[in-house]
């Protein structure tokens, strides 16, 4: 017994957990990213508009990944807050064909920084820029440049245009989130 | 710091990018400078200089129009007000589909016609007398509005004239005759175009392109809503209601285009305000272009008068059970449904239009009011919560959930922009007025001394004899302004004043002092009122100085003044030293100057300066 513990035991460290919290507007693409991250055996087939939230594990070449995955609608934008202090990394997905609600998605942005919990930590946030097929869509660089991205020096920050419907974009992002999730510790 | 951009798009998309990039740094820049004046409850999410958009607020609504939850807008565009009439639908930040329209739109409604899925409303657009009904987009229905009776003579004029019966002159004096015995809304408008024809030719090439066409009267729909047929549901089923030009008003089932009631009031219907169900009960406000709003129900049949107002709406919603108007006249006043006012404020600029505000998720209602100075007030109640500040005046205002936002309101601007903003989840609007009203200062409760014996008796002894405290009042005031009177009239006899009375030497003296003694330096300023007319100067000459001080306490230098001519409407200012000789004590005595004519002993003006406390002599 005392054995096949230790043994696990140090299976298991051998690869490191990572809280991250997947926060967006509604509509832009969290719960489908999410999705494809996963092992394909896990996915599911039809993604509804996430109510409250989804906690989803997924398994990295170097790290353990627990994603809460937030609502993004509305009413349920206020429960953000309450899962900042725990979390080690932040996605923000942005719906880029989206253009009217850029403000709102910076507004919520601003707010997030503001936290006084993700303030006083260094937490790496991903940008995804989602929804890059779309025609109409705007590239990485003016996302990043309407968020007002330049300015945010005291974390680090990557913003990565994905397609979640086919998967594009959306590895290099977690390859650069892992990297610095370990740098960190 | 990696803040790089993973390159994962096709070569066509970067291009795509590189070609909008400047757009969007000076979107970026232009946000910057907006920075400082920002409302704080709201985004200024997008705005569009050159939409081009020529529009009411009854003329645009938002929809869920492919019944997928996201939201278009739709613009009935008035054009140039002649050509170019459109109804364009908005997604997001760009049009996404134009029918171009017939004539001039009065009003845009989406209503929900049928039960089938996926639900999706048809969008009814009032033109001329006609409704157009789209779905999906695509034309789908047209109801015209019952046409109206000829009347007999006309009808029976034009008949005779087809088979040539008649001759265009008299056809003509017939229908003036017609015209002046009813009124010509009495009239087909064909027979109004025919009478406002100049030449003979014109009117008989008239009545040949018209020979077969039927005689009919049509009216026009002058504003339409809706109203929720048997439940009150967000997509259940709606009929519309129209207001018409001949002072109708009529509810139309959608599904069989049938009219279900007609009401009659007795003006012009310019707004309707319903509410209720059709089948169950409802009640209808209904402004009209002769300043009263009309109340009707669903049982009976006339109008009653629930506002006679002074100013022509501009716009009228009704928030729980009270109705608020904005007036042409600047007001806004608040009625209860029974006609009685509860409370009217004035605005600070013209109201423009109006929209109601139902943030459904917060329970919060309120009414939007555009005005001329290009700001947006949000009253609740009568407290003024927010002002929204646009880039120009509002046309139009529309709030409501448009794509995937729920409060939004985009507004039309005079110069043709489109604007769209977008209230923050985090706004929070408190009761109170924000800048209306009494400062809370005066609310505080002052700690006020308990009322003496003494002022209770002179309370009673005021009330007792208020009349005659009055009239003692009254004639002391009297007394006083005469006395004031008689001394101003002898002062101005007896030359004592500084300004003169004598019209043939008009001037006027004043004088200050400085320094602190025991020199002074007192500056005369005399300047000559004459009016100046170029051809009749009025120079003043011969004119002298004089003071009048006492010897024992002042010196003056010089002690006679000659002045020079004095040209009129220019000051001339002197200077005059002043000693103060009396050492002993603070000396502090008037000199008089008086300006005078060699000739006469009694002086033009007098000016009486009363000297400042000297200081003594600082003995060093």
């Amino acid at each position: 017994m005392g054995f096949m513990d230790r043994l696990f035991g140090w299976l298991k460290a051998k690869k490191k957990e990572a809280n991250i919290l997947c926060v967006g507007l509604d509509n832009s693409g969290k719960t489908t990213i999410i999705n494809k991250l996963k092992a394909p055996d896990a996915t599911q087939q039809d993604v509804v508009p996430t109510v409250g939230f989804n906690v989803e594990k997924f398994v990295t070449s170097s790290l353990v990944f627990t994603v809460i995955d937030m609502s993004g609608q509305g009413r349920y934008r206020n429960l953000w807050a309450h899962y900042y202090k725990e979390t080690h990394g932040i996605i923000f997905v942005i719906d880029s064909a989206d253009k009217i609600r850029m403000l709102v998605a910076k507004d919520e942005l601003d707010q997030l920084l503001d936290n006084q919990n993700v303030k006083a930590k260094r937490i790496p946030i991903l940008f995804y820029a989602n929804k890059m097929d779309l025609r109409d869509s705007l590239s990485a660089v003016q996302c990043s440049q309407i968020l007002g991205l330049d300015n945010l020096k005291e974390k680090p920050w990557n913003i990565s245009a994905s397609n979640a419907m086919t998967g594009e974009g959306l590895n290099e992002g977690i390859q650069w989130l892992s990297d610095q999730l370990q740098s960190v510790r | 710091m990696a803040a790089m951009e993973t390159t994962n798009g096709s070569r066509e998309k970067s291009d795509w990018t590189d070609l909008n990039a400047p757009c969007v740094s000076t979107e970026v820049e232009k946000m910057d400078l907006d920075k400082a004046d920002e409302n704080v409850n709201w985004l200024k999410a997008h705005f569009d200089p050159v939409a081009g958009v020529y529009s009411f607020s009854s003329c645009i609504a938002l929809a869920d129009l492919n019944g997928d939850g996201d939201h278009k807008l739709v613009i009935a565009d008035l054009g140039t007000g002649k050509y170019n009439m459109m109804i364009k639908v908005l997604k997001g930040t760009s049009v996404v589909q134009e029918n171009t329209l017939l004539d001039l739109p009065t009003g845009v409604v989406s209503v929900y016609m049928d039960m089938t899925e996926p639900r999706t409303p048809g969008l009814v657009v009032a033109s001329g007398s006609g409704l157009f009904v789209y779905k999906n987009m695509r034309p789908y229905y047209k109801y015209n509005v019952e046409a109206l009776t000829v009347l007999p003579e006309e009808q029976q004029l034009w008949d005779q004239s087809k088979v040539g019966n008649v001759d265009v002159a008299t056809l003509a004096d017939a229908l003036n005759s017609l015209k002046n015995e009813y009124s010509s809304s009495m009239l087909t408008s064909q027979t109004s175009h025919f009478l406002k024809l100049s030449s003979q030719e014109e009117a008989k090439q008239f009545v040949e392109d018209y020979k077969n066409v039927p005689l009919k009267r049509e009216t026009v729909i002058t504003c339409i809503t809706t109203m929720k047929k048997s439940m009150a549901e967000d997509d259940a089923i709606s009929c519309i209601v129209l207001g018409l030009e001949n002072k109708e008003i009529h509810i139309v089932d959608c599904e069989a285009y049938t009219v279900l009631h007609k009401f009659t009031v007795h003006g012009v219907p310019v707004i309707i305000n319903v509410s209720g169900l059709f089948d169950v009960d409802f009640r209808m406000f209904v402004a009209c272009r002769n300043g009263c709003v009309y109340t009707l129900k669903k049982d009976s049949d006339n109008a009653r008068v629930c506002l006679d107002l002074n100013s022509q709406v501009v716009g009228m919603e009704r928030i729980h059970k009270c109705l608020v108007v904005a007036m042409m006249d600047r007001t806004f006043t608040s009625f209860t449904t029974k006609g009685r006012q509860l409370w009217s404020l004035e605005m600070p600029a013209d109201i423009l239009c109006t929209t109601i505000m139902d943030h459904k998720a917060k329970g919060f209602k309120a009414v939007m009011v555009g005005l001329s100075n290009n700001e947006v007030h949000i009253y609740r109640d009568k407290n003024l919560v927010d002002t929204v500040k646009l880039n120009d005046r509002p046309q139009a205002l529309c709030f409501g959930r448009y794509g995937r936002e729920d409060s939004t309101l985009v507004a039309v601007l005079a110069s043709g922009a489109l604007q769209v903003l977008i209230l923050k989840r985090t706004a929070e609007y408190a009761d109170h007025s924000l800048h209306r009203g009494p400062p809370s200062s005066q609310y505080m409760k002052l700690n006020i001394p308990k009322k003496t014996q003494l002022f209770v008796d002179q309370t009673v002894r005021e009330r007792e004899n208020g009349i005659e405290m009055f009239q003692n009042f009254q004639n002391d005031l009297q007394m006083m302004r005469v006395n004031v009177a008689e001394m101003y009239l002898k002062g101005l006899q007896s030359s004592m004043t500084p300004l003169s009375d004598d019209p043939n030497v008009p001037l006027k003296l004043s004088a200050t002092v400085q320094g602190i003694g025991p020199m002074f330096q007192l500056i005369l300023t005399i300047e000559n009122t004459a009016l100046p007319s170029p051809s009749d100067a009025k120079l003043l000459t011969d004119l002298k100085v004089v003071f009048k001080y006492l010897d024992k306490v002042y010196t003056v230098s010089p002690g006679v003044l000659s002045l020079p001519a004095l040209v009129p409407d220019i000051p001339y200012k002197f200077s005059i030293q002043v000693e103060c000789i009396a050492s002993d004590q603070p000396a502090q005595d008037t000199i008089t100057a008086f300006i005078v004519k060699p000739d006469n002993t009694k002086p033009v003006v007098t000016a009486n300066i009363s000297m400042p406390a000297s200081e003594g002599v600082v003995v060093v």
